[in-house]
Order: structure tokens, then C-alpha cells, then sequence
């Protein structure tokens, strides 16, 4: 697994240069923190630009798609004038960008509606999605995936491998699907549609949010146990720690969780990271199956009425989103590794 | 009867899209909007029918009467008195004047496209209003259950909210008013305590919910989640719904077939041959046969079975003959095409079908399917070369009609030739109904005689409903004008 690559297990050599950064913020945590802001900068420039050029390059526009069908060129023409779209990409990125930086992210051009309001309506059921995947996610992988290590191929082994190698080819769709039928259609136990709001109650809101955040935490759940469980095998067969505390005379339960554990965690963590991008990608597909009116739902709208605002909006989010998702995961690794809080780099 | 609230689930590719909102004079998707629509603004007209589809009429609605002068260049319109926007402000004929004009002026190409004579609207007195053409038009009528005419909106409302909020917050006469819209995924709406008709709707509250196709929407259905479900064409749902007995299912009268749109103003189409390898290359009654065991007619012409003027057949149409392509494959040294169409079952079954049918005459194929937004920027974008498409309307001059397909100018076939355009504006401009019969077959076989695009399938979604919901358009057939059939809200009612 590339993605495990940061190991801490490798000693890390000082570095004998102190930036003037790191002079001035005494805490190597919060060094850590400014760094990584700042170098978010120009990744969230490149993503936009990115997000700017490659809408540019599909036909049609916003003005095409509010005349309609039969707009005439020069029906086209003036309402361009009207939004700016005849100006030049550069100066229209440039003035979005002047907004954005200033809090204002501008009027959808389609439906004219602050994009601010938009995303705070819709934020927070996309939020709520992620998250919850996430738990459902975790809170199943880790038990499986230490169940499977304790003793590899074993029945529990073999059993979780195969339901979670299932879960793996399954499309996130289908699954979406499938769990409607059974739990809605069947069952009748939970919503199929729709989203209700937290201030109308915390069990109907999770409710209608349980099949669809399945929908997106199964497959990354069964993803999160084969590799959790690959590498507790992999540490508790290799590792000489894990040996040391053998002799020392530690139960094997403890070893597999005090010891192997903790040290497999930083591989999670790191995956767990990395796979925010997907998993917020699989929204997108999963609002649209669920009714869920989230960003996801908000991104494909506005792709397809070419709402540049809007598109940007959203992707200034999802960046946003894994850039803080890197730093967490850079924390984390602070936090569980006293080697690395000494070090400057 | 009265009471209960329902969800109304629509396809987000098409009816369940709304991103500019609801107002009619900027409402470019209104054609899809037709349910919102209805159920906030009421409509001046409505398209009714016997509950099996048959004797569909234009019936004035808000309108109390219409008068269509002899020699077709007036229509005059008289309104039911005592009719109030939700907001209290009066629906007169000073409110409809406000509002063609409005839709007149604006840049929105969901204007009317009437050939109005200059001050053309007049209102006559506070109940009538009257337009004059420069010529005969006395398809108008047909026109506007489908037209974003037909939707009154409050002027007072308008004026106060400011356009932007109004297309967000609509205010009209109709059976029920706006509680919240989330643009293109929810639009709660109650009873219009004011509405005019004594007793109605039945209903308190009625939902439309945006949803991602048919699957989801049959088990969101299934699941006791919504009552209705408009426009499902996925064929093996739709045998799964009538033999499960779970939902009632009714199949719309088909109105408008299939057709093979070919973009004649560009390359390969500019060459009639090419046009010829196509019709020859395809086999629509194979297709039915083999994908929808033979459930839909196959046409020769613009109207479905369900619609006005239906002509199963043409003289002199190409038929297909799979030699004659490869012959004229051969001829043009090859022949590459792009075909398109919008992502829904049937069209991309189809489309697949013809890619099958195509190929074994040599022609290389690409196909793609669309949103409803992607097909118009195709459209309008002009580099596209084939599109599978619905041809035409309950009335062929109503509409997404045969005009809208096939008259010079407009950007769905590059076909410009002023005899088919003399033709479809005859139709149009008469007013006995043989005449236009015989001038829609005259087309029909111009079409055919040219190659412009083949026709196909004549296919209706079906509206789906739970157990103890019945409803004009619901549980009875209504010829879709466009796509969907007009179900009339007011008149939707559930068992309590």
C-alpha cells in the first residue's frame, strides 16, 4: 500500500535549517498547522483555475441555457453582455476570485440566488452524509478487521475477507438500491427519500440519512477492514516490537491492540484521509438516488446549466475539504507519534 | 374525498429540474414544468379528455369562453369573473395583458412565438382580451396548455417580491400555493384557501420531489414514500408495476414517436445519400419487437396514435432495406455518426439498438445520452449530427411540435426548405380540420421523400400512483401535449 508510506517506524532525521517560520512559532504543531495553510493556497488557486478552465471547454453556456432552445445568437449576445460572459476567462476568474477572497462568492447565474445561502442550506446534508459514513464506516472496520488479525486464516478471517472482498465489487448505486429494497420496500423500517432537517429532531433526521450513508460506508468500510487487517497481519507476523512484547509475557489481545494497533492506525489514518476525495465524490451519485438536497446534488445541477458560480462554489468546498482532511491526518500522525512532535520539519 | 397531502415524485433529467425557477415568463424548462405549473398557476386552458383518453379538448379553465374570429386572425378571450391571485389582487384581463406582455419582452426564447399585428393585445373589457395576427392562426388554441401563456402570475406579486425572488416564490390563481422551493429538488405547496372553484383542490398539501430516475422512484413508491410518480418509462418496471398490483399504472396515450433527428446543415447530413443510408439502416418495428415486445406503434409521422391527425403510414416512405445502405455506405466511402439522445430508458435502449443496426450497414456509431440541459446545449451548440428525439405534439402545431423540429431557422434538424415550411404554416393557419389532415400528410411525405428523419416509436410514459390515489391525468389518460400527460391537480384526490 503506497499510501502507508510516512511510516513513523522510519527514524526521522532532524533537519539542521530553521526557516523563519519555524522561529517564529515556537510549537512545532502549530508550525505544522501555518505550513500547511499556506501551502493550501495555491492548491486551492489551482483547483479553481482547474475547476474555470475545464467548464470553459463544454459547449453551451448559462445564457444559452436560460433563453432556451430557440434563443437567437444575438438574444445569446445580450444577455451575455448582461452576466459578463463575453468578458474574457481571466478577468471573469479574477473578479470571482476578487469576491471570493472577500467573503462574497457571488449570485448563482442561473436561479440568481446568493451562493452563500446555497451552500449553508446545503452544506450541512452533505456534512451529515460524510460524516456518518465515516462512523458507520470506522465503527465497523476496526472490530472486523482486529477479529481477522487475531488469528489469520482462521473461519472469522476467511468469512470477513470474502463478505468484505463482496462489498468491495459492488457499485455504490447498486448497493443504494438494494438497501432500499430491503429496508425501505421490505422492511418498511426506514426512509427510501428525502432529507429532514436537524431542527425537526435528531432520530428523524438520522433516519432518512441511515440508508444512504450505508450506501457509502459499506464499501469503505470493507475497504477500511482488508487493509486495517492487512497490516495488523503484516505487523504482528514482521514487526520485532511485537515480539519483544511476546517474550515479555503481554497476551496476545493486548499485543494485537496496544502494540500492532496503534502502529497500523497511521496507515488507516492516512487512507482514511486520501479516500475523503472519493467518498465525497460518491455523494454526488448517492444525493441524486436519495433525494438528498446536498452539494453533490447542487454540483451535478449546476454542471449541467453550466452555473459557473455555483460550480465553483462547490469545488472551492471539496477542496477545501481535503486540504483540511491532509492536515487532520498530519495531526493525527503529531498526536499518536512523540517522534515526530520533536521534529521540525 | 378532501384532504390528505401526497409526493409527487419527477425525473430529475427532466420534469424534476426546475434551476430558474417557476416564473412563466423566464421559466425556459417549462415545457417539463407542466405540474408545477398547473398546480400553482391553474392555467387559462387545459387539455381534457374522456377518462380513456379520447375527445381530448381544449377547455377554457380560468378562461370562461374563447372566440376564434372566421378568418382566424382574433382570438378572443373572456375570463371567469371573480377570480383572485392567492394574494388577494384580482385575475382580470388587465393581469393578462401585464403578463403577455411581460412574456412577450422577454429575452426568454420560452416567449410566445405568436405572429401578434402591432398592439396586438387589447383588453376589451375587464373580463375580455383580445389578439390579433397578422395571419390566420388559429392554432393558438392547441397551443397553450402547453405554453408558458397559459400560467397567469400575479402582477402585484411580481412587483413586490422583484422577478428574482418571484421565479423562487410564485404567486398565481391556481390550486395551490407555494410553502418552500428548493430549486430542482422540492416544491412543498398547500391549498389555495382562495381558489376559485367551490370544493376544490381536494387536497391540503401536495409535494413535487425531485428524484433521480425511475429505479429510486418505484421504491420510493413502493416504500409508501410518495403517491405518484410521473412519466416512468422503463419498460421492465413498467410490466413489474402492472403485474405486481401493488400501484396503479396508467399508460398515457402516445403522442409524439420517436425520430431520428439529422442534423442536414453539416456534415455527414448535408448528404442526402448519407440521410438515405439511415432510414435504410434502420428497423424501428425490429426494435419494438425485440426490446419492448411490441407494446408501442410504431409511425411513419410526426403524431402518435393518442395525438391529432395520426398517420401510421406515408407514401413512398424508406423503408429498410439493409442492401441499399451498405450500397450507399459504400458510396460515401464510409459513414461515421454521433448519435445522441436524452438519458432515459427507453430513448437510450433505443439508441443502442440503432447503434446494432446501424453498424451492420457499415456505419460506425458513437452514442451518448444527455440531461435535458446537455440535448439543448447539443442543439444549440449546432456541431451535433443525429439525435433521437420526440417528434411531436398532441396537436402538431401545438408546442414542441412538428414546426419546432422541422422549420427553417431553428436549430433542431438544419432543415430549411421553404415548401415544408409553407405546408406546416398552412396547417397551422387552418381552420377545418380535413384540410389540416391532408396538409400534415403532404409533410409527412416530404419528410420522407427528402430523408430528413426517420420516425419511430410512438412512446407515452406512464404515470404510476399509490393504492387510493386517483386523479385526472393520474388515474385517467390524458394525451401528453409534450411528454408528460397535464394531470389536474385540483381535481387529484386521495382516499381517507
Amino acid at each position: 500500500m503506497t499510501t502507508a508510506t510516512t511510516s513513523p517506524r522510519v527514524p526521522v532525521a532532524r533537519d539542521p535549517r530553521v526557516s523563519p517560520l519555524s522561529r517564529a512559532t515556537s510549537s512545532p504543531v502549530l508550525r505544522l498547522v501555518v505550513k500547511r495553510l499556506l501551502m493550501a493556497i495555491p492548491i486551492m488557486l489551482g483547483v479553481t483555475i482547474l475547476a474555470f478552465w475545464v467548464l470553459s471547454l463544454i459547449p453551451g453556456n448559462a445564457a444559452q441555457q436560460l433563453l432556451g432552445p430557440e434563443a437567437t445568437p444575438e438574444d445569446i449576445a445580450q444577455l451575455e453582455e448582461q452576466l459578463g460572459l463575453n468578458e474574457s476567462g481571466v478577468s471573469r476568474y479574477l473578479d470571482w476570485l476578487g469576491g471570493a477572497l472577500t467573503g462574497d462568492l457571488g449570485n448563482s447565474i442561473v436561479s440568481r440566488q446568493p451562493v452563500g445561502d446555497l451552500l449553508a442550506n446545503r452544506l450541512p446534508v452533505t456534512g451529515e452524509l460524510v460524516l456518518l459514513a465515516f462512523v458507520v464506516s470506522l465503527a465497523l472496520a476496526i472490530p472486523v478487521a482486529l477479529l481477522a488479525a487475531y488469528k489469520p486464516n482462521g473461519l472469522l478471517d476467511r468469512v470477513s475477507m470474502f463478505v468484505s472482498t463482496m462489498g468491495l465489487s459492488v457499485a455504490n448505486y447498486v448497493l443504494a438500491l438494494l438497501l432500499v429494497l430491503v429496508f425501505a420496500v421490505q422492511l418498511g423500517a426506514l426512509p427510501a427519500i428525502g432529507f429532514v432537517p436537524l431542527e425537526d429532531g435528531l432520530w428523524a433526521n438520522l433516519k432518512p440519512l441511515i440508508l444512504p450513508s450505508a450506501a457509502i460506508g459499506i464499501p469503505l468500510f470493507c475497504f477500511y477492514a482488508r487493509f486495517l487487517r492487512g497490516d495488523l497481519v503484516d505487523q504482528m507476523q514482521q514487526e520485532e516490537y511485537v515480539t519483544t512484547a511476546r517474550a515479555k509475557g503481554i497476551g496476545p489481545w493486548q499485543v494485537l491492540i496496544r502494540h500492532a494497533f496503534r502502529n497500523s492506525s497511521f496507515g488507516l489514518i492516512t487512507v482514511v484521509g486520501l479516500n475523503l476525495g472519493a467518498l465525497i465524490g460518491g455523494t454526488v451519485i448517492i444525493e441524486q438516488i436519495f433525494a438528498l438536497p446536498g452539494i453533490g446534488q447542487m454540483l451535478l445541477q449546476a454542471i449541467n446549466t453550466r452555473d459557473v458560480v455555483v460550480v465553483q462554489a462547490a469545488v472551492v468546498i471539496f477542496a477545501l475539504v481535503a486540504v483540511i482532511a491532509n492536515l487532520v491526518v498530519d495531526l493525527l500522525y503529531v498526536v499518536l507519534d512523540p517522534r515526530i512532535r520533536h521534529d521540525s520539519r | 374525498m378532501s384532504g390528505g397531502e401526497i409526493t409527487v415524485l419527477e425525473d430529475a433529467a427532466f420534469a424534476g429540474s426546475w434551476p430558474a425557477g417557476l416564473d412563466p415568463a423566464t421559466n425556459t424548462t417549462g415545457g417539463s414544468n407542466i405540474a408545477m405549473n398547473q398546480a400553482i398557476f391553474g392555467g387559462l386552458f387545459l387539455l381534457t379528455a374522456d377518462d380513456d383518453g379520447s375527445n381530448a379538448e381544449v377547455t377554457p379553465n380560468q378562461a370562461e369562453s374563447y372566440e376564434i374570429s372566421e378568418d382566424g386572425t382574433q382570438f378572443t378571450v373572456t375570463l371567469r369573473e371573480g377570480i383572485e391571485f392567492s394574494d388577494g389582487t384580482p385575475l382580470d384581463a388587465e393581469a393578462v395583458r401585464w403578463n403577455w406582455e411581460r412574456d412577450l419582452s422577454n429575452p426568454c426564447t420560452c416567449k410566445p412565438t405568436w405572429p401578434l399585428a402591432e398592439n396586438g393585445i387589447e383588453v376589451l373589457d375587464p373580463l375580455t382580451i383580445r389578439l390579433t395576427f397578422t395571419r390566420p392562426y388559429p392554432a393558438i388554441l392547441a397551443s397553450f396548455p402547453a405554453s408558458n401563456v397559459n400560467w397567469i402570475a400575479s402582477p402585484a406579486a411580481v412587483e413586490a417580491q422583484g422577478e428574482d425572488d418571484f421565479a423562487i416564490n410564485p404567486v398565481g390563481a391556481g390550486p395551490f400555493t407555494v410553502v418552500s422551493n428548493q430549486l430542482s429538488s422540492k416544491l412543498e405547496l398547500e391549498k389555495n384557501e382562495n381558489y376559485f372553484k367551490e370544493g376544490l383542490p381536494y387536497l391540503d398539501g401536495l409535494t413535487f420531489q425531485s428524484i433521480g430516475g425511475d429505479q429510486p422512484a418505484y421504491q420510493a413508491l413502493q416504500a409508501g414514500q410518495a403517491q405518484v410518480y410521473e412519466g416512468l418509462n422503463t419498460t421492465p418496471l413498467l410490466d413489474q408495476a402492472q403485474s405486481s398490483g401493488q400501484m396503479q399504472v396508467t399508460i398515457q396515450p402516445a403522442t409524439s414517436p420517436y425520430v431520428i433527428q439529422l442534423n442536414t446543415a453539416i456534415a455527414p447530413f448535408d448528404d442526402v445519400r448519407a440521410r438515405e443510408a439511415i432510414y435504410r439502416a434502420t428497423d424501428f418495428e425490429a426494435i419494438n419487437e425485440g426490446i419492448f415486445g411490441g407494446k408501442y406503434d410504431v409511425s411513419q409521422s410526426f403524431t402518435g396514435p393518442g395525438g391529432k391527425f395520426h398517420q401510421p403510414e406515408i407514401e413512398g416512405y424508406p423503408e429498410y432495406d439493409l442492401d441499399r445502405a451498405k450500397e450507399l455506405v459504400d458510396e460515401l466511402g464510409g459513414l461515421t455518426v454521433r448519435l445522441g439522445t436524452i438519458s432515459n430508458y427507453v430513448a437510450t435502449q433505443i439508441n443502442t439498438a440503432l447503434q446494432t443496426q446501424w453498424e451492420e450497414a457499415g456505419i460506425d456509431v458513437e452514442i451518448n445520452d444527455y440531461q435535458l440541459s446537455g440535448v439543448i446545449q447539443e442543439f444549440t451548440g449546432g456541431q451535433w449530427q443525429a439525435m433521437l428525439q420526440t417528434a411531436g405534439a398532441w396537436d402538431p402545431a401545438a408546442g414542441v411540435g412538428v414546426g419546432f423540429r422541422f422549420a427553417s431557422g431553428v436549430p433542431y434538424s438544419g432543415v430549411n426548405d421553404p415548401e415544408l415550411d409553407q405546408l406546416l404554416n398552412d396547417a397551422a393557419a387552418t381552420v377545418d380540420e380535413g384540410e389540416r389532415e391532408d396538409l400534415y400528410r403532404q409533410a409527412g411525405e416530404l419528410i420522407a421523400e427528402n430523408f430528413y428523419a426517420p420516425f419511430g416509436l410512438a412512446f407515452a410514459p406512464a404515470n404510476l400512483s399509490a393504492q387510493g390515489v386517483y386523479g385526472p391525468g393520474i388515474t385517467t389518460k390524458i394525451p401528453p401535449i409534450l411528454v408528460n400527460a397535464g394531470v389536474i391537480w385540483d381535481e387529484v384526490w386521495q382516499e381517507q
